[in-house]
């Protein structure tokens, strides 16, 4: 395989790589699944969802912190703006776990 | 032992202290560890690669397999559209991948520990992300804010959750990824001062623990480059395909 100088176009390579991909498919059946199955995947999950839900409420709180600082509304948009956050992490962790049962 | 810390692998050294126009830009381990990471990814993959042969030797499918992942990554989680981007995930994967690993070598110093690094990685992705969003859907991309069959009296709230939830990406994607490695680390760090401190009668107990501790970082220093990689194209996908 020697290199090519110019590249082809991303149409034609898209196509020469599905013609290929078929052919190796048709050898061997299913091919490349990555490793989605992660080793250690219980505290990985637990870690995961756990980061999801936290971020929020890091967001929420510190973006609360701020309006207050500017707006000299201390402490109303703090306390809404963490219920928001927590909302919002809470939508986090119900995506990831809809995505990660959709992936097994 | 009294000046073992846990926590003193991370320390920041100057290795060539540099100010420029009053701004700190010394040379630091983290510099140099970032360097050598860059440096062992280009010298992995070209050498690797040298021969290309039909037939590949084993460095060869090494590289080759490490850019059949991200492909086939790219592939599955953006479609093809996403293959131009294809030199930023890879990129991004190795620079995680080689960062992590070498961070596992005693006495390195592990540049993803650091929530700086892995915040400015996770806002680069982000920023990113967001333009090539409005780049290709324009004002349209506003629509992931707004899920649909929601009543209306509902919208301004949903809309607000959604967009807090859209700002957490990076804060949950650096945190991830440095809290991993950080955690980690210390563990070791704590375990291996157990060694010393329990001495050759039981020391071995703890010795025995760092050993299968290595093999379970060697696992997460993999597995968080990999979904490190795997949420950048999770974005990446939600600027292409807007729906909710």
């Amino acid at each position: 395989m020697t290199e090519d100088p110019s590249p082809p176009p991303p149409e034609e390579f898209a196509n020469r790589l599905r013609d290929l991909r078929k052919q190796v498919d048709g050898d061997n059946g299913a091919v490349d699944k990555p490793a989605a199955a992660a080793p250690g995947s219980a505290m990985g999950l637990a870690f995961r969802v756990g980061i999801e839900l936290a971020s929020g409420l890091v967001l929420g709180g510190g973006l609360g912190w701020l309006l207050d600082r500017w707006w000299h509304t201390s402490p109303a948009m703090l306390i809404l703006f963490f219920f928001l956050g927590a909302a919002a992490g809470m939508v986090n962790v119900f995506r990831t776990a809809r995505e990660i049962n959709r992936r097994d | 032992m009294e000046h073992h810390n846990p926590l003193e692998q991370f320390a920041i050294q100057r290795i060539v202290p540099l100010h420029i126009g009053g701004i700190d830009v010394s040379i630091t381990n983290s510099t140099v560890f970032m360097v050598l990471a860059i440096a062992l990814i280009t010298l992995f993959l070209t050498l690797a690669m040298r021969s290309g042969s039909l037939v590949p030797t084993r460095w060869q499918s090494m590289a080759e397999l490490s850019y059949e992942f991200i492909g086939n990554m790219i592939r599955e989680n953006v479609g093809n559209e996403g293959r131009r981007y294809f030199p930023f995930i890879f990129s991004l994967f190795m620079f995680v991948l080689f960062c992590n690993l070498l961070g596992l070598i005693p006495y390195s110093f592990t540049v993803t520990s650091h929530i700086i690094v892995t915040f400015a990685l996770a806002a680069v992705v982000f920023i990113g992300v967001t333009i090539i969003g409005f780049i290709r859907n324009g004002a349209g991309f506003l629509r992931l804010f707004v899920p649909s069959g929601v009543p209306i009296f509902l919208l301004p709230l949903i809309i607000v959750i959604e967009f807090l939830s859209y700002l957490t990406r990076p804060i949950s994607l650096s945190v991830r990824l440095f809290a991993n490695m950080m955690a980690g680390h210390t563990v070791l760090a704590v375990f291996g001062g157990f060694v010393v401190a329990l001495g050759i009668l039981a020391g071995w107990m703890p010795l025995a623990f760092i050993v299968a501790m290595i093999g379970l970082e060697l696992i997460i220093a993999i597995l968080q480059a990999y979904v490190f990689a795997i949420l950048t194209c999770i974005y990446l996908n939600d600027a292409f395909h807007v729906h909710h």
